[in-house]
């Protein structure tokens, strides 16, 4: 989609999006740094040096294994970037085609998938996590799959909404009388002109699936021990609130940023497509 | 009061001297009573709660922890070095070939509903025992017994097929205290025993509660009331210490904070030793691990007392072998197998495993198994064995390292006692075979002197030992916490319990005083149901009235298809899920018989698909079923959990609002003005806290450094209105602070969307000052998008709390099923989310129809969005 700088703000100009989209590469830029290094061995346990207060060999302090709470909260930010990615992923792999399709078709076809949708949204979120990973056991994957099925309905759901207004302008018209068919319809003109609100919408998406694995892992359904988790930090801090106040600070903190870097990125994202959708709108 | 009595006096004349006196006696009066108040109420801490309060039906540490000694009595106790001692028994005698016991049992013992206890109680309750269909925990271990007789009144005599020389020991066992004919079946939920204290109410998720028995045949208790209150998290535990709300915690599961109370004088800190060996159990059946030289490899591996003060913070013994040091007849073998990784490396290599070799280790939840898991871990890992680390929970763990052996490693506590005859049985989990053992466990029984069963115990311990069955990592300590003023405390020993009949207060204390108030049992009412019903034809008559006939049928069919679709998603989602109930209830000796006869009493073994027949039918007319594990029916477990979910979800979404309505308003009022810039900039910091760690931050400012509230807990609404509503406020501010910032946010974009409308525009024509104008039309016209986020969140509200009701140890609808999932109380499970289900189409059936009350326009068939 090519877009002309008519009269809306440049995307690289508000401070809402620089913000977020700093914040957002600094947690990407961690989680892959962690990769292949971190000041210390994020799993490597020393006892003696347990529950350190911050300082210049243990930037942040260390756990009650005398682990370095800075290497697991960096390597805690791979954890929740690769689940969080692959729910989103999850999550716009099914729903989108769904969306797509229930648009397209009306009838049957857009009631069946929108009570499915219903079926799925009257579970709370959290209590279809937790089923699942009753079900399925606890861990990371499993962690994936929960948030990733409730992802489903939503994309659907956003897809399917914006899709049918799209249905109703002209230039779909114009690709009807040329007899093309619903899916190529679907995928070569609809579908390009969802990919501002899609994007919104997985960033939105992302930072639910950033808390739900922090929250999952904290009443321990999430990551499994040795792979690092924010959350696990937290429930594990949170017996030594007295003893070490800054275990329960950083992790959360670094929550806290990740999910307002992603917050805000999508409003940036949202107010630089706005002008163009109150445009199309006006049209 | 004092200065009233004064004033009193200096206005009264010399005729009103009686009067005076009078009220200066009633003034004494109400300040002895309320010192006395203070001392009358013992509040325990205990981690577990026990799922029925029977010890006969059910082996479950924390049913003995509550009732053993204070409600139920065995014929045989335990002195404090942990040999027999007289109980209800008050002497015996045992024939020379050891084949004949006779107990003299003493007199004048009744039970707590009067009746009396005798020889024949006492041969019934011994009986029921070995019955046919019986779940005792113990069964197995009265095999050797032929013949129980009454003598007359007061003597029972056993006769046994063998020698037993383990039998005065094994009656001293939790399981086989007595109980008698006319109250036995009714032991699980109101336990009627011989003992100073008398059952006198349980509010599930929270408390049990005793009374003192005035008609004890010992020396009566001294504090009248006992509450044992259940607190799962450590860190939950702390915070009820240190704000008072418990008295002691027995078995304290936090050892990183025992430093502070002992420097705290507030507290006395014990430290004294269990039963329970914590073992690295090892499957002796599976691959290298049945190969002794790579088991002792893993022993050498081991460093035990890196473990004890990583894992345990320095506190518990390290063993050698599975047996309590100190007891009578204990030898110390943990220096066989020194911490040695050279030498490990060469069994390994002995063994053709000079690469190592990948094994799991599965570990189930409480703090001491997960911490010294991760150790394990490590240490195994420089010797060159992979260990990758699994966490399970307890129903998971039963199912899959217990029964289905299914596993190379774990880590958990053996806690009952005299517990080494479990390396006599094959088909236990660990799989640990060896005809030599068998025969030391044959020769200990028909030991017959004291000196000839030392001498068996010691060879037991080092064979054990020398065949490397476990690692054995260390004996776990009994860590306990009380006030400093609490004595007379007798906790641990053999069968691990609390007896508080001996324990009192030394001195008065005007503090407690205020939370003395004496919650009695919560009693089940029907408003709960008649508010429901109510509130429900309401909302079925306005639909009618607003929305036509047509909408309501369609949505009412929509309500239907939903919740019909969705109980067989539940249902379906738990038959998938592993464990089983009847294995988690029995606990870790249990016989297989026992569990059978359990699984048919729950009526666990007819197929899924009748299972779920019974289910639906049984909904349909109202009955949610009855819990596996409480023995209680479902729906009363609901109405008790949604005293705590409803109040927290309504408290927590007025705070929302009366957040969200000003911040809202005023950002839109100065919509792109600073003021806006900043609420909009706190807003999304607002909604990026996450609730849990917003929970850990107000429980750090407010509940431990302040100390204005108490950092979790519920007392219940029967302690207070305002007590209760200051235990919801941190859950309700975390809880509410997120979803403000949203609601918030939805409120200032609808306003400011609604800006540059005609109608502001003529609004402010006709003289409207800005404000007033958004006041007056902006601000109604914003109301539905804030509707539809405010429905969706009391249903966020209410189910989502889970993780909040984790922080605050609230005993609400979301632990309910937490703590279901993990018991595998399936019913439970299914009811809940189902009612849950319910509440979040009603609610969106509820909004859609306050569309209809806020813009008129929407009414008759008319449909927002």
């Amino acid at each position: 989609m090519s877009r002309e700088s008519s009269g809306a703000p440049e995307v690289g100009r508000s401070l809402t999006f620089r913000l977020g989209a700093g914040l957002t590469l600094l947690f990407i830029f961690t989680a892959f740094l962690s990769l292949f290094w971190t000041p210390f061995d994020p799993a490597a346990m020393a006892i003696a040096d347990k529950l350190q207060t911050p300082s210049l060999r243990h930037w942040l302090g260390t756990d009650h294994l005398g682990r370095d709470v800075l290497s697991s909260i960096m390597a805690g930010a791979q954890t929740s970037l690769g689940v969080a990615l692959v729910a989103v992923s999850v999550g716009l792999l099914g729903g989108v085609p769904l969306g797509l399709w229930a648009a397209a078709r009306h009838g049957w076809v857009d009631e069946i998938v929108m009570r499915t949708n219903d079926l799925i949204f009257a579970f709370p979120a959290l209590l279809l996590a937790i089923l699942i990973t009753a079900a399925l056991g606890p861990g990371a994957m499993n962690a994936v799959t929960a948030i990733g099925i409730f992802n489903i309905p939503v994309f659907a759901r956003v897809t399917r909404a914006a899709a049918l207004a799209l249905w109703q302008r002209d230039f779909i018209l114009a690709a009807r009388v040329a007899a093309k068919g619903d899916v190529r319809i679907s995928v070569e003109h609809v579908l390009p002109n969802l990919l501002g609100t899609l994007i919104v919408q997985a960033t939105i998406q992302f930072s639910l699936g950033i808390l739900a694995e922090a929250g999952l892992s904290y009443v321990g359904l999430g990551a499994q021990p040795p792979t690092p988790s924010w959350g696990r930090m937290l429930s594990e801090a949170q017996t030594l609130t007295v003893l070490a106040p800054n275990l329960a600070l950083f992790p959360g903190l670094a929550l806290t940023m990740t999910v307002l870097g992603l917050n805000l990125l999508g409003d940036g994202v949202r107010d630089w497509l706005d002008p163009r959708l109150r445009e199309t709108r006006r049209s | 009061m004092l200065k009233a009595a004064i004033a009193l006096k200096s206005e009264r004349r010399k005729s009103q001297e009686f009067l005076r006196s009078f009220l200066l006696i009633l003034l004494f009066a109400a300040v002895s009573a309320s010192s006395a108040l203070a001392r009358e109420r013992l509040v325990l801490g205990l981690q577990m709660e026990p799922p029925i309060l029977d010890p006969t039906a059910a082996a479950a540490a924390p049913i003995n922890e509550v009732v053993y000694g204070n409600v139920f009595e065995g014929l045989v106790r335990f002195g404090r070095d942990g040999s027999p001692e007289p109980a209800l028994a008050e002497s015996w005698e045992i024939s020379p070939d050891g084949l004949t016991y006779l107990f003299h049992l003493r007199e004048g013992v009744r039970f707590h509903d009067g009746s009396r206890f005798d020889a024949e109680t006492a041969r019934f309750a011994l009986q029921r025992v070995s019955a046919t269909g019986s779940t005792n925990p113990q069964k197995v271990e009265l095999a050797a017994i032929q013949a129980i007789d009454a003598v007359d009144e007061l003597t029972l005599r056993l006769r046994l097929q063998r020698r037993s020389s383990s039998l005065l020991q094994t009656l001293g066992g939790g399981a086989l205290v007595m109980v008698a004919p006319a109250s036995a079946a009714g032991n699980a939920l109101h336990p009627v025993g011989t003992g100073p204290y008398r059952y006198s109410g349980w509010r599930r998720g929270d408390a049990v509660e005793l009374e003192r028995n005035r008609d004890y045949w010992g020396s009566p208790a001294r504090v009248p009331r006992v509450v044992f209150k259940f607190i799962g998290e450590a860190a939950a535990a702390y915070a009820a210490l240190m704000a008072g709300d418990i008295d002691a915690f027995p078995n304290y599961p936090a050892p990183e904070n025992l430093a502070q109370f002992k420097a705290d004088p507030r507290f006395s800190v014990f430290v004294g030793t269990t039963e329970g060996e914590t073992i690295l159990s090892i499957n002796n059946r599976k691959g290298p691990l049945a190969n002794v030289l790579v088991r002792r490899a893993i022993a050498h591996a081991l460093d035990r007392q890196a473990i004890v003060d990583g894992a345990m913070y320095g506190y518990g013994e390290p063993i050698g072998s599975h047996f309590p040091p100190g007891r009578p007849g204990y030898v110390d073998m943990s220096g066989l197998y020194p911490h040695d990784e050279a030498k490990a490396r060469q069994l390994l290599a002995e063994a053709g495993y000079a690469d190592g070799f990948a094994l799991t280790l599965k570990l189930p939840p409480p703090p001491y198994a997960r911490r010294s898991g991760e150790i394990v871990a490590a240490q195994l890992g420089r010797v060159g064995i992979r260990v990758s680390i699994e966490n399970v929970e307890w129903a998971q763990w039963m199912e899959q390292v217990f029964t289905r052996h299914d596993f190379d490693l774990s880590i958990v506590n053996h806690a009952e006692p005299f517990d080494y005859v479990i390396y006599g049985r094959d088909d236990y989990y660990f799989g640990y075979s060896n005809p030599l053992f068998k025969q030391l466990l044959a020769n200990l029984e028909d030991a017959n002197s004291v000196l000839e069963r030392t001498a068996v115990l010691q060879q037991i311990q080092q064979r054990i030992a020398e065949d490397a069955v476990n690692g054995f990592l260390f004996q776990y300590p009994k860590l306990g916490v009380w006030d400093m003023r609490l004595k007379g405390m007798h906790v641990g020993g053999v069968v691990d319990n609390n007896f508080v009949a001996d324990a009192w207060f030394d001195e008065a204390d005007p503090v407690g005083a205020a939370r003395q108030k004496s919650a009695p049992p919560w009693k089940s009412s029907l408003s709960g149901a008649m508010v429901a019903w109510s509130s429900l034809i309401l909302v079925i008559g306005l639909a009618w009235r607003y929305l036509g006939t047509a909408m309501v049928l369609r949505r009412v069919a929509i309500l239907a298809v939903t919740l019909v679709l969705a109980s067989a998603v539940v249902f379906i989602a738990l038959q998938i899920a592993p464990g089983d109930p009847a294995r988690y209830m029995l606990g870790l000796n249990a016989p297989p018989e026992a569990v059978e006869a359990l699984r048919h009493q729950l009526g666990l073994d007819s197929s899924p698909g009748q299972r779920y027949a019974r289910w639906i039918a049984d909904l349909a007319q109202g009955d949610f079923g009855t819990s596996y594990t409480y023995r209680v029916p479902v729906g009363t477990l609901i109405a008790e959990r949604l005293q705590v979910s409803l109040p927290l979800a309504v408290y927590a979404l007025f705070l929302a609002v009366i957040i969200a309505l000003p911040l809202g308003l005023i950002a839109a009022t100065r919509y792109n003005r600073p003021a806006d810039t900043i609420l909009s900039s706190l807003n999304q910091i607002g909604i990026a806290l996450p609730n849990f760690w917003l929970g850990i931050l107000l429980v750090m400012i407010f509940a431990i450094a302040l100390r204005w509230t108490s950092a979790g807990g519920f007392p219940g609404w029967d302690g207070g209105f305002w007590l209760a509503i200051k235990a919801l406020t941190l859950p309700a501010i975390a809880l509410a602070v997120p979803q403000a910032a949203i609601l918030a946010r939805v409120l200032r974009s609808s306003i400011v969307e609604a800006l540059p409308e005609e109608y502001m525009r003529t609004a402010r024509a006709k003289g409207l000052s800005h404000g007033r104008a958004i006041l007056r039309h902006a601000f109604p016209n914003a109301l539905i998008p804030v509707l539809t986020i405010l429905g969706m969140q009391f249903s966020f509200l209410l189910a989502g709390a889970v993780i909040i009701e984790n922080v605050f140890y609230l005993p609400g609808l979301g632990r309910l099923v937490f703590q279901a999932i993990s018991q595998r109380d399936l019913i439970v499970v299914q009811s809940v989310v189902l009612l849950m289900v319910f509440a979040v189409v009603s609610v969106s059936f509820l909004v859609d129809l306050t569309y209809g009350l806020v813009d008129p326009r929407l009414r008759h068939g008319g449909r927002a969005r």
